[in-house]
């Protein structure tokens, strides 16, 4: 069956789109990596899934249009259904209920009006209360039915009827939310902000706090800041793992479970961090070593990279590089993160050598695909400033550079005081102009005149400036 | 008069005489001796002329100076006044002839004190140098001369003439490009400018034959040395200067002497010299820097939007010289451009650029390899080996590059290029001792010119501009007074502009 989807219309539509199409087998069982999940994100991850890997493919269109029909979001049904004809003509979901898509519709378009009603007659009645819970009951469908902008727009007509804190941290986690159904990440940090910057107290804090620094995290990893995604991740509470719903919302399964955040933490971490930082702030962290639990490798490639053993450490990160590839977040930042890693590794691999053979980088560092040789590599790298060494292309070494910071400093002054020196002459060709009360104005007469010279003397250089003695 | 009795007044002036010790006498007697010379008619001057009573002979240039000028300039008047044409000029004045061999004579060993009594005399003699060398048709004989003549008034030739323009002008039309430099490299630390009548005369050791730092203290418009400045004439000596540079391939000076037009004050506008030097400015900056980095801080961010709005195709141009691995894009972008850099008459420079780029991505190398084989140079640049390996050598030789050729002891390899990694290694390596006296020389040049930088502060707070402003700024408020330009080193990259709000 495998070549028959690797080969149907879809997949090589999304080749040419330029998607990463995942043909490896993962090593999680799709049926209890998704239980771990519940609401949105289970159509979303199982979408994800099914779109980038063509071994799971069937399997998980399967799962979301059966779990898509069990909600109300029919744009979403007949999304998947399509895309799944395309994989597997075939197969009986392939087939849209268009029965059920018209009654369902029927039915979301009664309880929207129902529910305009309602919120109507609170309004009229000037009931404050009501009229926040109606709104959120209009968002809470919204959101159900996928319509994301009209809930985002819903929640937030609840502010001016809040009367407490807590209303007001409870439409903020529920924009939060929002936010990241959408994947906008910016909006998503400004309301994280509002969160932190709400005035809870207490027991309620410490229940939000994991929530606004995981969110943060995921924020800032898709928006590529691994080094505070990191660091959002590493400091979240293990109380995040056994939170209790926050505004309704199930947090731990609706949005990321405890092993996504070890796994982007721990990834993160090691894209971003030197070895002491990891030593100190990951290893030892008594908070983080809760999550690092539930993904052990992700501990143990952290542990070997503290150690200097690097190709061990890229071995495993290689070995889970397709499980990373069909998560619905990681994916996307999933080759700047390697190749972060890959990079750090071959850096400080070399910092205690002034000179390794080629051959010995290239079996330490096993090429990915993206360079033809390791000299590429090392050449882009040095190239980029990353790595400080200097290519022996007739003996195949990469040697250290020999440092000599009094030359340098010696040198580094010369220069400057020959900067400072042209610098001041430009100054005082300037204040003696200035002083003298020549400046170019915009007066059309003097205008006209100075620009007629600059013809004229161009012109007379003109066929001077063809022979300027270069034979 | 007789011969003998001018022969009298025309020495009575010694400078060396024991009641002119004082400064203060010797300005007062040399101002009166200039106006009784400059009186006596000039018949008395031609009694004697060519016998073994000529004055010229009689006189010593370098001790009677003022009054070996006059006679000169009337000896001169006489044989040719304002000449047009070969005909005009006797034989006696071409080049080669007594009286230009007399002129170039006075012009070498004059007294430069007494120059500074005698300014407009003596720019007339010094262009008529240029216009008799111009007549006669070999202008590049006037060089030296006007040099030496510049050169005795002012050793540091740092106070701007108009005679620096002509002598610029004249060195560019000739292509004497090495001969401007000994000029060009004295930066120019003073304008000639308009003195305020009171401050000439209540200040202190003013009188024109002191000790001066600055020769811009007796050089200046009063003083006849030269005639009024415009900007245009200014910006115009700093182009020709840097064309110069050019001519003589020392792009870098070249550079810093474009810059100089591109700090122009202006009031957010630009003119066609600022233009004219951009180009030029960001060709020459490839050059140098292998790109073209950001224009000096203090140039008028309008007019520079201004001139490079005008500039694309150069900027295009640099931006394909920078990527150092492409160097089909570049060759492309010179044939596109062929019409513009021709009617701006840049071809040579682009040319040069052209010719220069190999050297940037050779040198480039150095940064990421050790050591590489000839023939993987040869991939990118195109060529064979053997072009490579004597253009490589030429840049080694040249000090261009710090490496060495080697021939590999395997044979598939070839020649060998190998970079010296520790800079005090290889042919370009410098002793500590030699960087030690490199930055003992610099400090000193640096600390002369922040002297004359605080000089010329000083001189702006004698303007009227800076009067009424600070007459503003005390009723504004009581403590208002805008601070001395801070000339200390640390903060030399800092943004002070103390005229900036003027």
């Amino acid at each position: 069956m495998a070549p028959n989807v690797e080969q149907s219309a879809f997949f090589q539509q999304q080749k040419n789109k330029g998607v990463v199409v995942v043909k490896d087998p993962p090593k999680f069982d799709l049926e209890s990596y998704i239980s771990n999940y519940d609401g949105s994100t289970r159509i979303h991850r199982l979408h994800h899934i099914g779109a980038s890997s063509t071994y799971l493919a069937i399997d998980a269109y399967r799962m979301a249009i059966a779990e898509a029909k069990r909600g109300k979001n029919v744009k979403s049904y007949l999304a998947l259904v399509e895309d799944f004809s395309s994989i597997a003509p075939d197969d009986s979901m392939a087939l849209s209920d268009m029965a059920w898509a018209e009654k369902k519709s029927r039915e979301v378009k009664e309880e929207q009006d129902k529910l305009e009603h309602e919120l109507k007659s609170y309004k009229n009645n000037l009931l404050k209360e009501s009229i926040r819970m109606g709104n959120e009951e209009l968002g809470q469908f919204y959101y159900a039915c996928g319509d994301y902008t009209n809930a985002h727009k819903a929640y937030y007509r609840m502010r001016e009827h809040c009367t407490s804190n807590k209303h007001l941290a409870d439409m903020t986690l529920r924009l939060v939310y929002v936010s990241i159904s959408q994947n906008s990440w910016l909006a998503l940090q400004s309301h994280l902000v509002k969160v932190d910057a709400s005035q809870l107290k207490g027991e309620e804090k410490t229940k939000l706090d994991p929530i606004v620094s995981v969110c943060q995290g995921l924020a800032h990893m898709c928006t590529s800041n691994l080094k505070e995604a990191a660091t959002s991740f590493i400091h979240t509470s293990p109380l995040f793992l056994t939170l209790e719903p926050a505004s309704g919302i199930t947090w731990q399964r609706e949005v990321l479970s405890g092993n996504d955040v070890a796994v982007y933490g721990g990834l993160c971490a090691l894209a971003s961090m030197d070895r002491s930082q990891l030593q100190t702030k990951v290893l030892a962290n008594g908070d983080f070593r809760n999550f690092l639990e539930l993904e052990p490798h992700i501990r143990r490639a952290i542990t070997l990279f503290c150690n200097s053993k690097y190709s061990a450490c890229l071995e495993i990160l290689e070995g889970y590089r397709t499980d990373y590839l069909l998560d619905v977040y990681l994916s996307r930042v999933l080759a700047t993160i390697y190749s972060q890693i890959r990079t750090k590794s071959i850096v400080q691999y070399f910092i205690p050598f002034s000179c390794v053979t080629l051959e010995e980088m290239a079996t330490k560092f096993q090429l990915t695909g993206e360079y033809a040789s390791i000299e590429d590599e090392l050449e882009d790298m040095i190239n980029s400033k990353v790595l400080d060494a200097r290519i022996d292309l007739v003996d195949r070494l990469l040697i250290s550079p020999p440092t000599n910071p009094r030359y340098d400093v010696h040198s580094d002054a010369l220069k400057m005081a020959e900067t400072y020196d042209h610098t001041l002459r430009l100054r005082l060709t300037r204040l003696n102009l200035l002083g003298a009360g020549l400046e170019v104005r915009q007066d059309k007469n003097q205008n006209k005149e100075s620009l007629g010279l600059g013809d004229s003397i161009g012109a007379s250089l003109r066929g001077l400036g063809s022979k300027i003695g270069f034979q | 008069m007789s011969s003998a009795e001018l022969f009298g007044v025309l020495v009575s002036f010694q400078p060396d005489a024991p009641e002119v010790q004082q400064k203060r006498d010797y300005d007062a007697q040399a101002r009166d001796f200039v106006q009784r010379v400059a009186n006596i008619g000039p018949s008395h001057f031609l009694k004697g002329a060519d016998t073994s009573q000529d004055l010229l002979d009689m006189l010593s240039p370098s001790v009677n100076t003022i009054g070996y000028l006059f006679t000169l300039r009337v000896r001169i008047a006489a044989q040719a006044e304002n000449p047009k044409s070969q005909k005009n000029i006797p034989e006696t004045l071409r080049p080669g002839g007594t009286l230009w061999n007399k002129t170039v004579e006075f012009l070498e060993n004059a007294d430069p004190v007494q120059l500074r009594y005698v300014g407009a005399e003596w720019r007339k003699l010094v262009e008529q140098v240029e216009t008799i060398a111009r007549i006669i048709g070999s202008p590049s004989l006037a060089i030296s001369p006007i040099r030496s003549a510049m050169m005795r008034l002012d050793p540091s030739t740092g106070t701007f003439t108009l005679t620096h323009l002509h002598f610029v002008r004249l060195c560019v039309e000739t292509r004497s490009y090495s001969a401007a430099l000994p000029i060009l490299d004295n930066y120019i630390h003073t304008l000639a400018s308009k003195v305020p009548q009171a401050v000439r005369e209540n200040v202190d050791c003013a009188v024109a034959c002191a000790d001066h730092t600055n020769s811009g203290e007796y050089i200046h418009q009063h003083s006849g040395h030269t005639e009024k400045i415009t900007l245009a004439e200014v910006q115009e000596y700093y182009v020709l200067g840097a064309m110069s540079y050019i001519g003589a391939r020392q792009f870098k000076k070249a550079k810093q002497f474009l810059e100089h037009v591109l700090v122009t004050p202006t009031n957010n506008i630009a003119n066609g010299l600022m233009l004219e030097a951009y180009k030029k400015w960001v060709l020459v900056s490839c050059l140098v820097d292998g790109k073209y980095t950001a224009t000096p801080r203090t140039a008028n961010p309008q007019a520079i939007k201004q001139v490079r709005f005008a500039s694309r195709a150069y900027e295009a141009l640099a931006t394909a010289f920078e990527q150092v691995n492409n160097l089909p894009k570049f060759r492309a972008q010179v044939n596109a451009g062929r019409d513009v850099w021709a009617d701006d008459g840049n071809t040579g420079l682009v040319h040069e650029l052209r010719e220069q780029q190999v050297r940037f991505y050779v040198t480039g190398l150095s940064r990421t390899f050790s050591a590489i084989p000839l023939s993987n140079i040869t991939g990118a640049v195109g060529g064979s080996v053997e072009e490579i390996a004597s253009y490589v050598s030429t840049l080694i030789t040249d000090g261009k590059l710090n490496a060495k050729m080697e021939q590999s002891s395997k044979a598939e390899v070839g020649v060998v290029l190998r970079f010296f990694l520790d800079p005090t290694q290889g042919p370009l390596a410098k002793t500590e001792k030699q960087q030690q006296q490199a930055l003992f020389e610099q400090t000193q040049r640096t600390n002369v010119l922040a002297e004359q930088v605080k000089g010329v502060d000083y001189r702006l707070t004698l303007t009227k501009e800076y009067i009424d402003q600070l007459k503003r700024n005390n009723k504004k408020s009581a403590g208002g007074v805008g601070d001395a330009m801070d000339t200390t080193w640390d903060d030399g990259l800092d943004d002070e502009d103390v005229m900036g709000d003027m």
